[in-house]
């Protein structure tokens, strides 16, 4: 208990300082911070705040990576260029580096860069998203999801309000049509939905205990027959909603 | 806080009262006598002195008794006054009148003013824009819409919270023509004070509702509606639609969640965390008012069906697994027993088909032995062409639904002569759906509701 008020201590030191800050969303280093917080896995990573930095980083993190521009500006990197996938070496990063900082110029210039992120890439397994959203009347919800296209093409998402128990996470996957996608489809071996339905209720408390946070969303949360792994998150800050 | 007093007057004032005929105050007076109100009625209106053999008032202050309930039906302009007027005399009012938030600007403005005035007068208000109540109980009846156009139910164990009024009083109405009796039904329309969680909190306590189902377009505090309903539903039932299914989210949209979230996922999951049976429209809350009016919750979601067509077994088959319903087959036991009780063209299975050879007791047969059998509810499809098939069936089904407490319920669709047999049904207070689909949805109602 002690343990669990003091995470959640922090996290509202997190949120309180990047909302003064002017932050409409944390960082992603800070929203993976705050899911290990909770005990969801993230990817093994280091943080460049510039490219001298990439030495030592080298030694911390394993190949494959992923270089991700870290910019209070952008809360979607991939549309706009600022992730690179399958890195191995130096020479590699190094380029990508340049290819980003090239394609954020070009596409949104105005974006401060406060840094990159350098992580190990996750290997394949089946990607959900879990959300989180506070509302006006009903306080906090959960969503759920597997996939990119089941989730935004069919909308074939489940949601309950927040906090819930692990058997209602249990039945927010039941509830979807793609759920066979995470008990094994044309040979593809079941995942770890004990854990998958751990990381649901995790994702509920966070957003049931943080008034300070108006959306979160783990896309994707990667699901393999052991464990999970949140390769991306966003939390989105009530102080940045006008 | 109580709101008891709307559900228990002793007396009713009825301001804004007119003598002549067809002007909705008249007719809220026209229907206490007909309901038969026990209380005192105070007609209040300067202009006269009396309404038929009623003494009117002037205004309530004149009144020297203590007033629980007052029906305001003047025009929106002069509520105020009418509010103003009826303070420290009356506990609750119901205003009929219309002319607020749903007429435009003005009317918006008008119902702020009003929302002021009830914030400080020690009055609780319902509507305004609303129908009100009817009341089997207490025998009120401030329904301004004529007994020979929209009928009124007898007295029974099922209660009505909607926001609209004319939803209200149509399914009451067609309740009426079935025999379903009610309890409370309440239209509680604007909802600038009193609306469903303070009427969810009565109904909770009420030893009268036995069922509650709900209209909702909106709720006006969330968490307290699930905490009123969670409440609710330790006790009885509660089935809800919700209209207006489309209306987007006031999330940020910063993130997919938020921009794929409506108003609507949010009210299910808050329908799912209550315990609250979602229905689909005005037919889905009608066929569960008649299913929950006789049959209690099934305790599972296993279904045998029971009919004496193929194709009409298959269908209902089909439209219960897609509600989440299990069409399980039989135990080897059970097959065995009914292959020597029936004839061997019958085919005994889920569903069982008794053929066009069909007679009474063989559905007898079928559905005591089958019930018997680890199945939660069974769904007899009856159609009528068989001709070995006679009018007595309908006492004989009835005794099998009598005397056991899993629901049996009976799909009959057809045309002349089949509604005729419904109707024997429905005066025996047996419901009959007229569709494998409306029939496969009562029995998923059954299997999802609580507060049993």
């Amino acid at each position: 208990m002690v343990i669990a008020s003091m995470i959640k201590l922090e996290a509202q030191q997190l949120i309180k300082e990047a909302t003064s800050a002017g932050r409409k969303a944390l960082l992603e280093p800070e929203a993976k911070a705050l899911l290990s917080a909770w005990r969801i896995d993230v990817p093994k990573s280091a943080l460049l705040k510039t490219e001298d930095d990439l030495r030592v980083a080298l030694k911390k993190v394993s190949p494959p990576y992923v270089l991700k521009v870290i910019s209070p500006d952008i809360l979607h990197k991939s549309d706009i260029g600022g992730v690179v996938t399958g890195l191995n070496n130096q020479e590699e990063i190094e380029k990508a580096f340049k290819e980003i900082k090239k394609k954020i110029s070009e596409k949104s210039a105005r974006a401060r860069i406060d840094g990159f992120l350098l992580e190990e890439m996750a290997p394949k397994g089946v990607e959900v998203i879990i959300g989180g959203l506070r509302d006006d009347q009903f306080g906090s919800a959960v969503m759920f999801g597997i996939g990119g296209i089941a989730v935004e093409l069919m909308k074939d998402v489940s949601y309950r309000l927040a906090p819930l128990d692990k058997e209602e996470a249990m039945s927010m996957m039941k509830e979807l049509k793609s759920y066979p996608l995470l008990t094994g489809y044309r040979g593809s071996s079941p995942v770890d939905l004990g854990k998958l339905g751990e990381a649901i209720v995790k994702v509920s408390e966070i957003i049931a205990e943080l008034e300070g946070i108006k959306e979160m969303e783990i896309n994707p949360l990667i699901v393999y027959k052991d464990g999970v792994m949140a390769v991306d998150a966003r939390v989105v800050l009530t102080g940045g909603i006008s | 806080m109580n709101i008891d007093f709307f559900f228990n007057p002793k007396s009713i004032a009825i301001i804004g009262a007119s003598p002549a005929p067809g002007k909705l105050s008249n007719v809220i007076i026209e229907s206490l006598k007909r309901i038969g109100f026990p209380g005192k009625i105070y007609p209040v209106n300067p202009k006269y002195q009396f309404i038929d053999d009623l003494k009117c008032y002037s205004s309530c202050t004149d009144i020297k008794d203590d007033i629980d309930l007052a029906v305001i039906a003047v025009p929106a302009s002069i509520v105020p006054e009418a509010l103003k007027d009826a303070r420290g005399k009356v506990k609750g009012a119901i205003i009929v009148s219309g002319g607020f938030k749903e007429s435009g600007v003005d009317g918006r403005g008008l119902e702020d003013k009003i929302k002021r005035i009830v914030q400080n007068n020690g009055i609780r208000v319902m509507g305004p824009n609303c129908m009100g109540i009817y009341d089997t109980i207490s025998r009120v009846d401030t329904f301004f819409i004529p007994a020979d156009r929209i009928g009124r139910p007898k007295k029974g164990g099922i209660s009505i919270l909607s926001q609209s009024g004319s939803f209200a009083a149509t399914i009451m109405d067609e309740m009426a023509a079935e025999g379903i009796g009610v309890a409370r039904v309440v239209s509680f329309g604007n909802r600038v004070d009193v609306g469903e969680s303070d009427c969810l909190d009565f109904l909770a306590d009420d030893e009268e509702t036995k069922v509650v189902a709900l209209y909702l377009e909106s709720v006006d505090d969330g968490l307290r509606f699930v905490e009123a309903a969670s409440r609710c539903i330790k006790k009885k039932p509660v089935v809800a639609v919700k209209v207006g299914k489309r209306e987007a989210g006031v999330y940020a949209a910063r993130s997919h969640t938020g921009a794929m979230t409506g108003r609507y996922e949010i009210y299910r999951a808050a329908f799912r965390k209550a315990g609250i049976v979602e229905v689909e429209g005005y037919e889905g809350l009608r066929d569960a008012c008649r299913a929950l009016n006789i049959y209690r919750p099934a305790r599972g979601k296993r279904v045998l069906i029971v009919t004496d067509g193929g194709g009409m077994g298959a269908s209902l088959a089909d439209s219960c697994e897609e509600l989440g319903l299990e069409v399980a087959g039989l135990s080897e036991d059970l097959k065995r027993l009914l292959s020597s009780d029936l004839p061997s063209y019958c085919t005994v299975g889920n569903p069982i088909d008794l053929t066009g050879s069909v007679t009474d007791d063989w559905y007898v047969t079928a559905l005591t032995e089958g019930l018997k059998d680890g199945f939660d509810m069974a769904i007899a499809t009856v159609l009528w062409g068989p001709p070995q098939l006679t009018e007595g069936l309908i006492n004989k089904l009835s005794a099998v639904i009598k005397g056991q407490d899993k629901p049996v319920i009976i799909c009959t669709p057809g045309g002349e002569f089949a509604k005729r047999m419904n109707r024997a049904f429905e005066e025996k207070g047996i419901p009959v759906f007229t569709t494998p689909e409306s029939a496969a949805r009562a029995a998923a109602v059954l299997a999802n509701a609580r507060g049993k």
